[in-house]
């Protein structure tokens, strides 16, 4: 789709995106930095150092529990797709609030010291055999560090130089990361905190992170796997099944996905991860002749997986068959970009 | 689901997902508010403990005693600190005075700084070098603890100084690394006690036979624990000192 390092550039929809991004950060910390403090009527305030370490790390929390939440429910939902679009901007927001947390707790718990007070982080507390008392702040720490080499892989630059599959392992860092936040809040924060609102928010968040990956996963098992056998073709679906313009995803047995598509009343196949960023290739729609991925937008032709010129992504496609009214797969992929002669769908024959 | 509309991100959002999508945000956007709220508004209460700068600065003069960790006995005393408290004490910062004081043990000093004061509780953070603490003239009355037996109690190890007002909120687990810092840093470590001993909430905390607070306490800093210790009158200030084997984690 593209020959440069910036193949997604900027569009109105990513400003639209940043806006609201940037307008639900700025109001959450605003309220919880010059709003609560009014409506709390202790006697004397938490120290405003104290409290603006809380605004940060909650917010952090929160928007990582929603960076989290929009894959599987786009999956479950294609609407939500288009908040997955520039989510990379979402997760370098993440980091940076979550720096911020880091500074403020870094400069008042730490500081006025004379251990200096990166050392501090790490030596202050040693009860690592513990689990109350645990230094929980190592916890934070190594959430932080994943946030950081995440933020700075973000660019498509890093895309290109770490090839997409090594990329996308590599920001799989977010799950172990979000593991480590809950866990960095639950041994900290939520162990002193009599009122339990904030654990109830913690708790419904990471519950729906975990339930919503879950659901998406049944629902792709459920829709996803027609294998047959184990013969070298491999069953998809019935004919019957097939839309015009958009594809049926199946697992093959090596694990990759392929795409059916049925274009102009045959099928072709194409595997289903996007040469950009792994997008789901199949949950795109067929534009012109041209499968389009549903991320960024990334075009293949599905006759031989290959992006038009000038773009030069390749893709591999796959060898389809139609028996007893099943539409199947060979279950080896070909080389990307070699072109498959697309198979007419019998019922759809003159019908198209 | 094969209707739904396609997105592709560099085309115009097509109508039906755009009204979707506003929804979806405006949700978002409100939803931040009110969770900054919800969670903003539902903090603890971190106590009345404070730097007393209202009182001004106050100077006093007494007997130090080691316990190790230095205390000062008045003997001439102010409006607020009379003759007869006993005080304990902190540099600025995460630091407290046993090297500044180990000089003058059992002398006359004369202390001067700011009072941190959390009900019962309270310390007086001295200034810098001499302005702070000084040798004093005159003749040191001699101070005897009074032995008031073995005590089991229930409660938590704090630092004295965040617990008195240094820091808001200063005690507990999330506050432990903080503690544990300011202890190390020569701080009076201080036990709350959920049963008063003779009246007293607060007593500050060695080890055993005249020793500095044992390692092993430090993993329990900031938990409920239950300890059994000798517990010592030094003037108007309980110490405790713990025996380490003894310290269970309480429920
Ligand atoms: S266009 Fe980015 S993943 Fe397909």
């Amino acid at each position: 789709m593209s020959v440069k390092y910036i193949p997604v550039q900027w569009n109105p929809n990513k400003w639209y995106y940043d806006a609201a991004l940037l307008a639900g950060v700025v109001l959450f910390l605003w309220v919880f930095i010059y709003l609560t403090p009014g409506a709390l009527g202790h006697d004397r305030p938490i120290n405003p150092q104290i409290h603006n370490a809380r605004a940060f790390g909650a917010c952090a929390f929160l928007m990582l529990t929603v960076i989290l939440c929009i894959g599987p429910l786009a999956r479950l939902d294609r609407r939500f797709l288009p908040l997955l679009y520039n989510r990379r901007h979402f997760g370098v927001l993440t980091c940076a609030v979550a720096l911020t947390h880091a500074f403020y707790v870094l400069n008042w718990y730490f500081a006025f010291s004379a251990t200096d007070k990166y050392a501090a982080v790490l030596e202050a507390n040693t009860s690592y055999g513990q689990l109350a008392g645990f230094p929980f702040e190592s916890l934070g720490i190594f959430a932080l560090l994943c946030l950081l080499i995440l933020a700075a892989t973000s660019h498509d630059f890093w895309l290109k130089f770490l090839t997409p599959p090594v990329w996308k392992s590599l920001h799989y860092l977010i799950y172990p990361a979000y593991a480590a936040i809950v866990g960095h809040v639950a041994l900290g924060a939520l162990q002193d905190q009599q009122n339990l609102t904030f654990a109830w928010i913690v708790c419904v968040g990471a519950g729906l992170v975990a339930g919503l990956h879950v659901a998406a996963a049944l629902k792709e098992q459920l829709a996803g796997d027609y294998e047959g056998g184990g013969g070298d073709w491999i069953d998809i679906c019935a004919t019957s099944a097939m839309t015009e313009g958009y594809a049926k995803i199946a697992q093959l047995p090596d694990g990759d996905r392929v795409a059916v598509y049925l274009n102009e009343g045959r099928l072709s196949a194409l595997s289903n991860a996007c040469a950009h960023q792994n997008g789901p290739l199949g949950e795109g729609k067929i534009i012109n002749c041209l499968v389009t991925c549903p991320w960024h937008g990334f075009q293949y032709n599905v006759t031989n997986g290959r992006a038009p010129a000038p773009f030069t992504e390749k893709v591999p496609t796959y060898r389809v068959r139609v028996e007893n009214g099943t539409v199947m797969v060979h279950r080896q992929a070909n080389p990307p970009g070699t072109y498959v002669e697309p198979v007419p769908l019998p019922s759809a024959e003159g019908a198209v | 689901m094969k209707k739904a509309p396609f997105f592709v991100g560099y085309l115009p959002v097509p109508r039906d997902l755009r009204v979707f999508l506003w929804i979806i945000c405006a949700l978002l956007v409100v939803g931040a508010g009110a969770a900054g709220y919800a969670v903003g508004s539902t903090q603890d209460n971190p106590g009345d403990g404070a730097f007393r700068f209202d009182y001004g600065r106050q100077t006093v003069t007494g007997v130090i005693e080691l316990t190790p960790l230095p205390l000062l006995h008045v003997t001439e005393g102010n409006d607020r600190i009379p003759a007869g408290r006993t005080l304990m004490m902190t540099a600025g910062g995460k630091a407290g005075v046993p090297d500044r004081a180990a000089p003058l043990e059992g002398q006359l000093a004369t202390v001067s700084g700011v009072l941190l004061e959390r009900g019962d509780l309270d310390m007086l953070q001295l200034r810098g070098g001499q302005g702070g603490l000084r040798a004093a003239e005159g003749d040191a009355p001699a101070v005897t603890p009074e032995p008031l037996g073995r005590w089991k109690l229930t409660g938590e190890i704090c630092d004295g100084k965040c617990l008195a007002g240094a820091m808001r909120p200063g005690r507990g687990l999330a506050h432990k690394a903080c503690a544990n810092l300011c202890l190390t840093g020569g701080i009076p470590p201080v036990f709350v006690s959920t049963q008063p001993v003779e009246g007293a909430e607060y007593l500050m905390v060695t080890g055993p036979d005249g020793t500095a607070m044992p390692d092993a306490a430090y993993d329990r800093v900031g938990q409920f624990i239950t300890v059994e210790a000798e517990i010592t009158r030094h003037g108007d200030l309980l110490v405790m000192a713990i025996d380490p084997a003894t310290m269970e984690v309480s429920d």
